[in-house]
């Protein structure tokens, strides 16, 4: 599916990002992003992984190529989530610049909810990033409050 | 990931909420959903439980693969775990449902989201394995220090804050709880009459003898000296000065023939320690525990005895404090003929009493039950009131502050802890009744003192 604007801006700004993924035995697992860029023209977008701090992450993907993405903007909670198949490639350049823009802007935009750096330091790093590219089948909103679940495109 | 396999137990931090949590479910498709959490909870070493309000997708997920993983974050430090979890039930009321109903209450008026975070129910997770994920900055996962002993003082204040004002009651729960938090083998609690200068033993747990009802002056032993000098007192090791033990040895004779309770005593005791009760300023009585290891009792044994003490004491004087009921005393029935006769002997010499052959009580105690005796002999009354004990002038009560309640609270204890065929059993505040396990007579009254 196609997202608006809107969405893009969104998911792409200063929110924290976490992911789920499965085994291939059906085991869940959680894992943190740091940083999206979507690819305009087209209904994938790119999250970045740390390989080091979320191996099993990683590895799920490799093994069912399936992800769900939320993002947070932690000033209002407002949240969606995306979910779509999902593969990786290696990181660039590119790609490391944008991990460090995406650390420093949610770092500031966590201080300014009282969250210290020191704990955030703790969350996200840039080590054996990993670029995990989903194909968007689904965005649904997440933000607490009675439309919680809804979707906003098609079926996941 | 690090090799640390951390004990839920010790992951208090990590269930402060104060970072959210987070869960992953999978459908059986193999469809991964990911959603924050306000609440996880300690339930026990094995299970947590989180607050259900709106993950239709979590909970449709869970329906049909009930393996989840859920992220904690260290609300102090940042450290990042990841537990993963089976979900099992979901309970919609009791205490844990109330308890984290309560927090999610307060915490989303807090975030401006009051009412909108509704506890639905609380879902509970069986815990398979802990992991905590590596952190690119310094470790950042410290033991929680723990404070069991606190915890238990909490504990016990919270058992005495539910209990309905019975002192009996709160005896017994603090004495199961210095038994059961200080480890120790012997636990005992006096009350203190401030006008004899004595404590008299309300209850015991680990002696051979449980000594309810014996008398120790203050000042006599490490029990007696915290009641007269209102402070702690700690002996550590006794295994040189053994005058303990020889005063067991004095004090154990025949109490029928002596009429003399013995004191609690353990011969074998290394660490006695002794925190004297005060509520508004008066003494109440004195918690006692002895242990046979040496060094038995740390400071922080001392002030999580000093909590309970104080929190009894409390207890004690709110109860005394209470108004007693008015309820009518229930008519007299008439005595069962057929039933086996129970000997009563009074001695108006020391005002001592024995029934049955047993040796029970003497002095005001001993007056007490022998007036009701007598008028239950009379008339066939069974119910009383402290009111009317207090208003009676034939018991000579002394002009200062009666005491009624301990004495009466002593000698119900006495007589249960002798098992006697003669029980006093509350009915209400301030409102008794006698019990016979067969039928009581007296035996002519006499001057001699029967030794």
């Amino acid at each position: 599916m196609r997202f608006d604007e809107e969405i893009a801006e969104f998911i792409a700004g200063p929110v924290m990002m976490v992911i789920g993924t499965c085994d291939g035995a059906n085991q869940p697992d959680v894992g943190r992003g740091v940083g999206c860029r979507v690819l305009l023209g087209t209904e994938a977008i790119e999250v970045l992984i740390s390989g080091w701090q979320w191996p099993d992450t990683v590895a799920n993907i490799r093994e069912t190529g399936e992800a769900a993405f939320t993002f947070v903007r932690p000033s209002d909670y407002r949240s969606l989530q995306l979910k779509g198949a999902a593969s990786l490639r290696e990181p660039t350049a590119d790609d490391l610049a944008l991990c460090e823009r995406y650390i420093a802007g949610v770092t500031t935009a966590l201080a300014e909810q009282g969250v210290p750096s020191s704990m955030i330091d703790v969350w996200l790093t840039n080590r054996e990033l990993a670029i995990a590219r989903l194909d968007v089948r689904a965005v649904s909103i997440k933000t607490p409050g009675s439309s919680a679940g809804s979707l906003v495109g098609a079926q996941a | 990931m690090t090799g640390i396999a951390p004990r839920l137990r010790d992951m208090e931090r990590f269930f402060e909420g104060i970072v959210p949590s987070i869960i992953a479910t999978s459908s059986a498709r193999g469809i991964p959903n990911v959603s924050y959490l306000s609440h996880v909870v300690l339930v026990d070493d094995e299970h947590v439980g989180l607050s259900n309000q709106f993950f239709n997708t979590t909970l449709t997920n869970l329906s049909e693969n009930p393996q989840a993983a859920i992220l904690l974050v260290d609300g102090a430090r940042g450290g990042q775990c990841r537990l993963r979890a089976v979900y099992e039930e979901t309970v919609f009321d009791g205490p844990l449902f109330s308890r984290v109903s309560t927090q999610l209450d307060a915490t989303s008026a807090q975030v401006g989201m009051a009412g909108i975070m509704r506890l639905r129910g609380v879902d509970i997770f069986r815990v398979l394995d802990i992991t905590v994920y590596p952190s690119p900055v310094a470790a950042p996962i410290e033991p929680v220090a723990s404070e069991p002993l606190l915890e238990a003082s909490a504990s016990l204040a919270m058992t005495l804050a539910g209990l309905p004002g019975q002192v009996d009651a709160a005896l017994d729960a603090t004495l199961e709880w210095m038994r059961d938090t200080l480890a120790c083998g012997q636990a005992a609690i006096f009350l203190a009459d401030e006008n004899t200068g004595h404590l008299a033993t309300a209850g015991s747990l680990g002696y051979e003898r449980s000594g309810v009802g014996s008398e120790i002056p203050f000042g006599d032993g490490v029990f007696g000296s915290a009641a007269r000098e209102r402070q702690i007192v700690k002996i550590s090791d006794l295994s040189r000065a053994r005058r303990y033990s020889a005063a067991v040895k004095a004090s154990a004779g025949n109490e029928n023939l002596t009429r003399t309770i013995a004191p609690p005593m353990d011969a074998e005791t290394m660490s006695q320690i002794a925190v004297p009760m005060v509520a508004g300023g008066r003494l109440v009585g004195v918690l006692g525990a002895e242990s046979r290891q040496r060094l038995a009792f740390s400071v922080v044994h001392e002030a999580a005895l000093t909590l309970a003490a104080q929190h009894l004491a409390a207890f004690i004087a709110l109860s005394e404090a209470s108004p007693e009921d008015q309820r009518p005393i229930p008519p007299a029935s008439p005595p069962d003929r057929s039933a086996r006769r129970i000997d009563i002997r009074y001695f108006a010499f020391d005002d001592s009493i024995f029934i049955a052959g047993d040796y029970i009580i003497k002095g005001i105690a001993g007056r007490l039950l022998n007036h009701m005796l007598k008028t239950h002999a009379e008339t066939g009354r069974t119910g009383f009131t402290n009111r009317e004990l207090r208003l009676s002038t034939s018991l000579k009560l002394p002009e200062f502050k009666d005491n009624l309640e301990t004495r009466l609270l002593l000698l119900r204890r006495r007589l249960a802890d002798k098992a006697s065929p003669i029980q006093l059993v509350p009915t209400g505040r301030g409102q008794f009744s006698l019990e016979f396990d067969g039928r009581p007579a007296f035996i002519a009254e006499t001057e001699e003192d029967g030794r």
